[in-house]
């Protein structure tokens, strides 16, 4: 591609979005609904999994170690354990480890503890069953066990959870591919008018022997324009709620643990401005179809 | 360098149809395509340009068969051909100077290569005093000489015309006959659709006369009605 056809591309595509300035607004301005709400129902999606893994992973057994055992009689406990029939897996956890692992969770609320010895925790084993359904009677298996001060296992409320959290994630798949066509339809119907528009103009490219990416370029260029402005704002908008949410959820929500801003937001932004900028070019490709034929 | 073999045209509604048509012309004639309104003269050059493809029959321009070609090649043939339109088709929001190098623009010309050849073509027509004209402040047939330094600046070895003097008075028709004269006498092959009678009387050149699709007459430095005379 030669430069000085970028430049015209750029030009063309540029002065025919001023030129339709309140189309190209109508357009920015829907795909950035689409994508707020899209971006929105990612992060909540993107929580919600992260939820119900914290969950599935509290769907074991939890044993809590009497705190007046020696390592060696805990290290027996843990072979009584792992010799059990239907046991799969055993994890020692030792309190060190269960006050750090708090400390992630709670952040600031759980400064103070484990410093000078303070640790209120217990040693514990989380033990996984080949089968969830084993895990009740393994449970109570492992409690008879001397040396044990606890028990905690997950209960049937969990499994309904999780198939109820399956039907929502797809039904918030299928309303954002909605949203995405929509999207993608009015571009396609901004750059139809410039298309339409400029329909002459098009006619004599290609009487003078324009090739038909010569033509195309410009309109694909003000697609992917108008897709990634729309996809500006809706990225910086979730960026700073949702380091607002995680904040406020830290606070109001401690026991509910949030995925980190950090970790999510810059995926999240490819994710928009790829989204955006794919629903502008196929928009305004879907548009001049049929112009193309001579 | 064009052949017509055997080509017809179905139309569902019959006008403008082509009844196997057989013609050949050679580099550098001037030639008319004659006949009332409905004959098919526009049909045919529209063949000839590659705007739609013939019912049956072969098509070579320039050597090559045009009903063969993918849709990737229409564009190189086409910068082979300057095309001429009864209605100029300008783009109204650039100048005369923007016009022209509107078609040295998509073919991807160099600018420098631009700004020379562009005042060239606009003297010859003798426009380069209205060269930052819009088409709306133009005559008639100024935007027809706009038109035709369009069709020749890309040095084109063939000119298609459809009636480019239909909207034109006498007078101004005479001086754009003159321009393709011109550009003919320099080697380019003009093929024109016209029912100017008194233009073709004037150029005595060769005359294809269509009738119903047919060809009924192809003479070298015909008249347009050789009963009348």
């Amino acid at each position: 591609m030669l430069i000085r056809n970028i430049i015209y591309y750029f030009k063309e595509a540029l002065t025919s979005i001023v030129r339709n300035g309140w189309m190209s607004f109508a357009s920015i301005a829907v795909v950035t609904v689409t994508l707020f709400i899209f971006g929105s129902f990612f992060l909540l999606s993107i929580n919600v999994e992260y939820v119900t893994d914290d969950i599935k992973e509290q769907v074991e057994i939890v044993a809590y170690v009497q705190n007046d055992l020696t390592e060696a009689e805990t290290e027996q406990l843990r072979l009584k354990i792992i010799q059990m029939d239907k046991v799969e897996e055993v994890r020692f956890v030792s309190k060190d480890e269960a006050l750090k692992r708090l400390q992630e969770q709670l952040g600031e609320l759980a400064a103070g503890y484990g410093e000078e010895g303070r640790n209120p925790l217990d040693d514990s084993f989380e033990i996984r069953t080949a089968l969830p359904e084993d895990i009740p009677e393994v449970a109570a298996a492992i409690e008879k066990l001397p040396g044990i001060r606890r028990v905690d296992y997950g209960t049937d409320v969990v499994k309904k959870l999780f198939s109820f959290i399956n039907v929502i994630k797809w039904i918030v798949l299928a309303f954002m591919i909605g949203l995405a066509l929509t999207a993608m339809f009015l571009i396609a119907n901004t750059i139809k008018l410039t298309v339409n528009a400029r329909a002459k103009e098009i006619m004599i490219m290609k009487w003078v022997g324009a090739t038909e990416w010569f033509i195309r370029w410009p309109f694909v260029i003000e697609g992917i324009i108008l897709g990634s402005l729309g996809a500006l704002l809706p990225a910086l908008g979730l960026t700073y709620l949702y380091g607002e949410a995680v904040d406020w959820a830290r606070i109001n929500l401690y026991f509910l643990p949030l995925v980190n801003p950090d970790s999510i937001l810059g995926p999240l932004i490819k994710l928009l401005l790829l989204i955006g900028t794919t629903i502008g070019g196929l928009g305004s490709l879907l548009s001049m179809r049929r112009f193309l034929k001579v | 360098m064009i052949e017509v073999q055997h080509v017809s045209m179905v139309y569902p509604n019959g006008v403008g149809a082509l009844k196997d048509i057989n013609l050949s012309i050679e580099q550098g004639e001037f030639v008319f395509i004659v006949g009332s309104s409905g004959a098919g003269k526009s049909t045919l050059i529209r063949l000839i340009g590659r705007e739609f493809l013939p019912t049956s029959g072969r098509i070579r321009v320039f050597g090559k068969d045009i009903t063969k070609l993918k849709r990737r090649e229409v564009p190189l043939l086409r910068r082979n051909i300057g095309v001429v339109f009864q209605d100029f088709r300008l783009l109204e929001n650039r100048t005369v100077f923007e016009n022209v190098a509107f078609a040295m623009q998509v073919v991807g010309a160099r600018p420098r290569e631009i700004r020379r050849r562009v005042p060239e073509a606009l003297e010859m027509v003798g426009l380069v005093e209205k060269a930052k004209m819009k088409p709306q402040e133009l005559s008639g047939g100024e935007q027809q000489r706009v038109c035709l330094a369009r069709a020749i600046i890309n040095q084109p070895s063939l000119i298609i015309a459809d009636e480019p003097t239909g909207n034109l008075d006498p007078k101004t028709s005479m001086g754009i006959m003159d321009l393709l004269k011109t550009i003919n006498i320099r080697g380019t092959t003009v093929l024109m659709a016209t029912h100017d009678r008194e233009i073709v009387d004037l150029m005595k050149k060769r005359v294809i006369m269509l009738e119903k699709g047919k060809i009924v007459r192809d003479e070298q430095r015909g008249v347009y009605n050789r009963d009348a005379h």
